[in-house]
């Protein structure tokens, strides 16, 4: 049953210097499925995605306990080195944060600095493009600045630049929250298309987004588990009271 | 509710049409001293200057002829100040922005900066004799004053490139690091190239100090009079501060060369203000069009 | 060596650019005790600072720096008294009160004069104002106290304002929202709300400012006349500190009695600067104020 497994949290806790921010957490995350963070703002779902790939420890004065399992290796442990992990765990933000560079520079900056041997870096870019259904808005305009991009552009060129290092896992912080409608759709359109060859873990704040794209849906209320589950039972028979409290917007 | 008596109103605005009268009056005093030194400067400067007087040497004991000396000099200095300050001020702030963590040792070197920053023109003077004229031997040169410049200016560098560095978005480090691209690579890749415009914006300012300083040059690196020019950086130059100096309070004659001393004044001023504004339109102009 | 030791060694590369101007400094100290430091065997420490009499050149010479400290002080006290109201009141005017177009004017204009050059303010007080209070005072000289007090004003300006300005721009905008609410004028605003809030920053200005003045070199010496004598009056001519080692230095022998003298003057000086400007510090650290919710 391991098999499908892909990542192993053992007993989780987490500080921001006095401040516990996550509690006791253990969760397995499935391989080639979406998972739904979900909760009340400030319930730990965002910080929990940023332990993931070590992206909390920029942060100063935090500590981890616990294991995270990630390749048979906690990704704690002192000779891991984060800047490995993260290779493999690539990570979108809730804002679009594109680097001022052009569109095609923005895609081979990763695999060029991380010495990732590449045979054509032409075709990756298209490639990774592709993927992120942005290859045919803006293949005529490679050379040109990502900045000149729309929001929804730009997230999914972020997206196509986290696909460029080939990751394991997608990592996404609310992706679509500074987005439009229309470029939402097309987000989650994306992420159906994606689960396919990568595993996605992604924190939102809407629900119905949620119940729409994830397979599996966890909820964290004062930075603890409440519930983890398949999306479906969550959305309609919840176990716990909170939760039901929470998908059918009695709070949060 | 009680009414507040009209009269008392009156005196509170009265009071308030006082108090902005003195504070315009300030500013009116501040700007009118700048406006009437550099206006004076120009009036009697503007007829001593002339394509000779740029490009040629002082002649009869420095009461006749050019200050272009002076100029080079002043050239050599401080772009030795900066190539030497500039590397140092970068490398400094890059710790400061993206290494440090609040700790003693980072108090104690940003109250080190701030009283460099505050130790007076003359005292780099004396250093710079004693340590790199005396102790390692460079003699009054082109090196010693350099080096003295270019720690003068270490702190105003500084600052400006951590302003600039601390202007780069985090989310630009954040997108980087996420791809597993290493800290260092980020710094070199994203974050520097980001903040260069602000870096050599603020290092402009640093130059056009380095440029008008004369008391740290003084025992380092001026002549008093050369008549050939610099062959290394173990020479003595000219500078166009101390030369003014030199003219104003110790040459031939001191009345008669007067027009001389306006021009040499005017080149100084106009070199200096001209780096300052340079600094001042390139930050106006990169602030309206800022891209993130 | 692999990607961490890499990294690490880099971040202490760094680290070690980091200690640049703390060397610098601990340089500037060394130099400065090693060069000043044998005067201390022919003068004591006593005589040297209090001694009234600096005769460098005399046989025997006379090493008493005391004329030279009081100079510096009254120069850069008068300069305080001329540049902290111009300071302050132009910082007011420019954060609180000036049209957008006028405070961009007014900005450019206060970084241009501290552009410019001391030697060319020396100047100008030596051949513009010098003959003016020469002939209106009818006085022996024109360079006095009165002049290296106006000039040196100049110079302290700048910084004041700038430094002030950061200072009252921090206030936060609730506070004057507050007052404004309670029907309270723009200038008690300024007076009873604002500056108050600001003035831990408008004391670090002032310290930081003085700081400059006593530090000063080229105005003081081309425009205090140079008189090694406790003044009588403010028209009377005064030499120092930075004037005195400025305008020796030149001719004094190497490792002479009066080249160590003068490195003394130096660590006086700089210990003086040292002093305002680790209160400046001390001030700007205790009473930091970020925000609001601080208070």
């Amino acid at each position: 049953m391991d098999a499908d497994i892909i990542i192993r949290l053992k007993n989780v806790n987490f500080f921001y210097g006095e401040n516990q921010a996550l509690t006791n957490i253990n969760m397995n995350f499935r391989k080639n499925k979406v998972t739904a963070l979900i909760g009340p703002s400030g319930c730990g779902k965002s910080t929990l995605l940023r332990l993931l790939n070590r992206m909390n420890e920029l942060i100063d004065a935090t500590r981890v306990e616990g294991d995270i399992i990630f390749e048979d290796k906690n990704i704690y442990a002192p000779d891991v080195d984060p800047v490995e992990i993260r290779r493999k765990i690539g990570m979108v933000f809730q804002k679009p944060n594109p680097f001022p560079k052009t569109i095609y520079n923005n895609i081979s900056y990763g695999p060029k600095l991380t010495g990732v041997p590449v045979d054509d870096m032409n075709a990756l870019v298209e490639q990774s493009l592709k993927q992120a259904v942005l290859w045919d808005e803006v293949k005529d305009i490679l050379n040109k600045s990502a900045m000149n991009l729309s929001g929804g552009q730009q997230q999914r060129l972020c997206i196509a630049r986290a696909l460029a290092m080939k990751p394991d896992i997608l990592l996404m912080d609310e992706p679509t929250s500074a987005l439009d409608p229309i470029s939402t759709a097309k987000i989650e359109e994306l992420i159906e298309e994606l689960k396919k060859n990568y595993t996605i873990i992604i924190v939102t704040h809407n629900m119905q987004q949620a119940a729409r794209i994830s397979d599996e849906t966890a909820f964290f209320y004062l930075g603890n588990l409440i519930e983890y589950s398949k999306t479906e039972k969550i959305f309609t028979k919840p176990d716990v009271k909170q939760t039901e409290d929470y998908i059918t917007g009695r709070f949060g | 509710m009680h009414q507040i008596q009209a009269s008392t109103m009156k005196w509170r605005y009265l009071q308030q049409s006082l108090f902005f009268a003195l504070i315009r009056g300030a500013a009116l005093i501040i700007t009118l001293a700048l406006g009437g030194i550099i206006l004076y400067i120009i009036i009697h400067g503007i007829s001593a200057i002339s394509w000779d007087f740029i490009t040629k040497p002082p002649t009869h004991s420095m009461t006749q002829g050019g200050i272009m000396p002076a100029i080079l000099g002043t050239i050599y200095l401080t772009v030795g100040a900066i190539s030497i300050g500039l590397p140092l001020g970068v490398a400094s702030a890059i710790y400061l922005t993206e290494y440090a963590r609040q700790g003693r040792v980072i108090r104690l070197i940003r109250v080190g900066i701030n009283c460099l920053a505050g130790v007076p023109s003359v005292v780099f003077g004396l250093f710079g004799l004693a340590f790199f004229v005396i102790i390692f031997k460079f003699g009054s040169s082109i090196l010693a004053g350099s080096l003295t410049l270019g720690f003068l200016i270490l702190p105003t560098i500084i600052g400006a490139s951590e302003e600039a560095l601390k202007s780069v978005p985090k989310t630009f480090r954040e997108a980087s690091l996420a791809l597993g691209v290493s800290k260092w690579q980020t710094i070199f890749r994203i974050v520097l190239p980001n903040a260069l415009p602000g870096i050599l914006t603020g290092s402009i300012l640093g130059i056009g100090r380095a440029a008008g300083e004369t008391a740290p040059i003084m025992f380092t690196a001026a002549a008093f009079f050369t008549s050939k020019l610099p062959g290394s950086v173990f020479d003595e130059v000219m500078a166009l501060p101390y030369h003014i100096y030199v003219l104003a309070t110790a040459g031939t004659n001191i009345e008669e060369t007067r027009p001389i001393q306006y021009g040499t004044v005017l080149v100084l001023v106009a070199l200096v203000l001209g780096i300052n504004m340079i600094a001042i339109i390139i930050r106006a102009y990169m602030r309206r069009n800022k891209r993130w | 060596m692999n990607r961490k030791t890499k990294e690490i060694f880099i971040k202490y590369i760094f680290f070690l650019f980091a200690l640049v101007a703390i060397i610098v400094l601990a340089m500037i100290v060394f130099s400065l005790f090693r060069e000043g430091m044998p005067i201390f065997k022919q003068v004591s420490v006593k005589d040297f600072l209090f001694g009234m009499e600096w005769y460098p050149t005399f046989d025997p010479p006379y090493f008493g720096i005391f004329p030279l400290i009081v100079g510096s002080f009254i120069v850069t006290i008068f300069a305080t008294l001329i540049a902290v109201p111009l300071g302050v009141l132009a910082a007011i005017y420019i954060s609180e009160i000036a049209p957008r177009s006028i405070k961009e004017v007014l900005k450019s204009v206060i970084e241009l004069l501290a552009g410019l050059p001391s030697v060319v303010l020396g100047f100008f007080g030596m051949v513009v104002i010098a003959p003016v209070l020469q002939n209106v005072f009818d006085l022996p000289t024109g360079l006095n106290i009165v002049n290296a007090s106006m000039i040196l004003a100049l110079m302290a300006i700048p910084t004041i304002s700038s430094i002030s300005e950061d200072a009252l721009y921090a206030v936060p905008q609730e506070f004057k929202e507050a007052s404004y609410a309670l029907g309270a004028t723009k200038f008690e605003t300024i007076a009873k709300v604002i500056f108050p809030a600001a003035l831990s920053g408008v004391t670090t200005a002032v310290m930081l400012g003085m700081a400059r003045a006593i530090g000063e070199t080229m105005v003081v010496l081309m425009v205090a006349g140079g008189a090694a004598a406790i003044p009588e009056s403010i028209f009377d001519s005064v030499r120092p500190m930075p004037a005195s080692i400025a305008a020796e230095m030149g001719e004094t022998p190497y490792r002479s009695l009066h080249y160590h003298a003068l490195f003394a003057t130096g660590m006086v000086l700089f210990f003086l600067t040292l002093t305002f400007n680790l209160i400046a510090d001390y001030v700007s650290n205790k009473f930091k104020q970020t925000g609001s919710a601080t208070l």
